[in-house]
């Protein structure tokens, strides 16, 4: 398992040591955000569904290097902790580099901008059996309609690899999202996403004499692994699905000065496939440049 | 005989001095606001007066991610440099008709002087910040000035004759001018009401946020 996870992140170091070394930067960011969801356990409806408010600070470093005119390679190493008020199980930390190529297709403000590159990303959770190593080609394009309008489009195809099967899988996603400006402190966002690939989603449980079952019969019909957790403070079975989820949301984000910006931001997300499960999640954050 | 030539030189000076004229422009919006970053200038209409650009290069500075100055007026064939003091990257460039050229990612002093050798406005902006921007204001008489904070600016050392006064401003809707004399005497003030465009600038603050669904 460990040298499947060091062929994820191996070829990310290669890249990353030589282009850090002649880069500018480090450039500093902070985040810091609180969070609530009211699916956490990604459950149909039902008695299975739980919520969660969880707190969240990360702070990346990000060097730029310049290839030609147009393109810079842009690499930066981010580290993140979250603590689960609800659930102590999915306090975590994430520690990962990421390597981009950022590309403009011409000179100016309005120019299209687009960027492909790859990611990696390690998870710790205070649940062991859900750490994992993530690793991600990610790529977008950008571009502003006008000094107050634009609009983003943001795709990853991921693979994470946890030590157990229920917490492994695939996916692929798209966000599209459009930026306005009404003014330089107000923004407006609006979102939309779709995502295709594995879920974990919870059933409660009950013990039967051939171990945890989930207590709704219906999901006997889902194929996939599945296991007993204890997570949520009481029993639950978690699954491994593959889903196809939509979803959409809005946010409204006032600068605070030339280099922080607060953002309340709701989402509401839909996953169907073999079952159904609904997600909203608001969430309110702080990002500081430094 | 050398001192009565250097008399009749200083008094030559002398007049030359008194006949020199200031021309105090006042710009104003329409609600009566003191309009700074405007560029106020004459053009001589009894015959061309040639410009002669500076012999030192003008600056115009990156400091915490932005130009400074914001407006900066020129003379046709004047060199400026782009000095970096960030500690960030930047990359220089123009659009503009006036003027195209860019400067590729640098931090410290830019490597060349850029002059700027045909009239007319010159948008900056650097390509990696699309918030920063700035503008130089080429001109094809030695005669100018940029208003400060009180809207004001003195244009100096006008000889007598007639001049065409005009204004220009980044957010200018419509254009700015008149005709004024100068006299041998006398300094003179005008009043010039500009009306702006609303000043819609890229945000600078960073994205918050995120869509990430596990």
């Amino acid at each position: 398992m460990l040298r499947s996870k060091g062929r994820i992140l191996a070829p990310l170091v290669v890249f990353l040591a030589p282009a850090v070394a002649v880069a500018g930067g480090p450039y500093l960011s902070a985040t810091t955000s609180a969070t609530w969801q009211d699916n956490v356990t990604n459950a149909p409806s039902g008695d299975g569904i739980r919520s969660s408010f969880d707190l969240d600070a990360g702070g990346a470093a990000t060097w730029i290097h310049t290839v030609d005119f147009s393109t810079l390679l842009v690499t930066s190493l981010s580290a993140d902790a979250e603590v689960c008020t609800s659930y102590s199980g999915l306090d975590c930390v994430a520690l990962g580099p990421q390597l981009c190529l950022r590309h403009k297709l011409g000179l100016g403000a309005l120019a299209p901008n687009l960027y492909a590159g790859l990611a990696g990303q390690w998870v710790g959770f205070n649940d062991p059996e859900r750490g994992k190593f993530e690793g991600d080609l990610i790529f977008g394009y950008s571009q502003r309609a006008s000094d107050s309008v634009q609009f983003l489009l943001d795709g990853k195809l991921g693979s994470y690899d946890a030590r157990d099967v229920v917490f492994s899988g695939n996916f692929a996603s798209l966000v599209a999202s459009v930026n306005l400006d009404l003014d330089e402190t107000w923004r407006l966002r609006v979102i939309g996403g779709w995502r295709v690939g594995d879920l974990v989603a919870n059933y409660t449980a009950q013990q039967s004499p051939y171990g945890w079952e989930p207590i709704d019969s219906d999901a006997f019909n889902l194929p996939g692994a599945w296991h007993y957790v204890r997570t949520f403070n009481e029993p639950f079975v978690a699954w491994r699905v593959s889903e196809r989820t939509w979803s959409y949301g809005a946010a409204i984000s006032p600068a605070i000065g030339r280099h922080s910006s607060l953002t309340l931001q709701f989402e509401h997300f839909t996953s169907v496939g073999l079952d159904r499960y609904d997600n909203n999640v608001v969430s309110l954050s702080f990002t500081r440049q430094f | 005989m050398r001192r009565v030539t250097t008399l009749i030189l200083l008094a030559a000076s002398a007049s030359a001095l008194r006949a020199a004229g200031t021309v105090r422009v006042v710009t104003k919006d329409p609600t009566g606001l003191a309009v700074p970053d405007a560029v106020a200038y004459v053009v001589a209409l009894d015959a061309p007066v040639p410009v002669q650009p500076p012999a030192e290069p003008v600056a115009i500075t990156q400091h915490d991610q932005m130009f400074d100055p914001y407006v900066t007026p020129v003379v046709v064939g004047t060199s400026v440099v782009f000095p970096n003091r960030d500690n960030v990257q930047h990359h220089v460039y123009s659009v503009s008709p006036a003027k195209k050229f860019e400067i590729p990612l640098y931090k410290g002093e830019s490597t060349a002087a850029i002059v700027f050798d045909h009239p007319g406005p010159v948008t900056l902006g650097c390509n990696i910040h699309d918030w920063m921007v700035a503008y130089v204001f080429v001109l094809s008489t030695p005669y100018f000035a940029k208003t400060g904070a009180d809207g004001a600016a003195d244009i100096t050392g006008l000889p007598p004759g007639r001049y065409r006064l005009e204004v220009w401003h980044p957010r200018l809707a419509g254009k700015v001018g008149r005709e004024l004399t100068i006299a041998e005497s006398g300094d003179t003030t005008q009043v010039v009401s500009v009306t702006l465009r609303p000043d819609r600038r890229i945000r600078r603050a960073p994205d918050g946020g995120s869509s990430d669904y596990k």
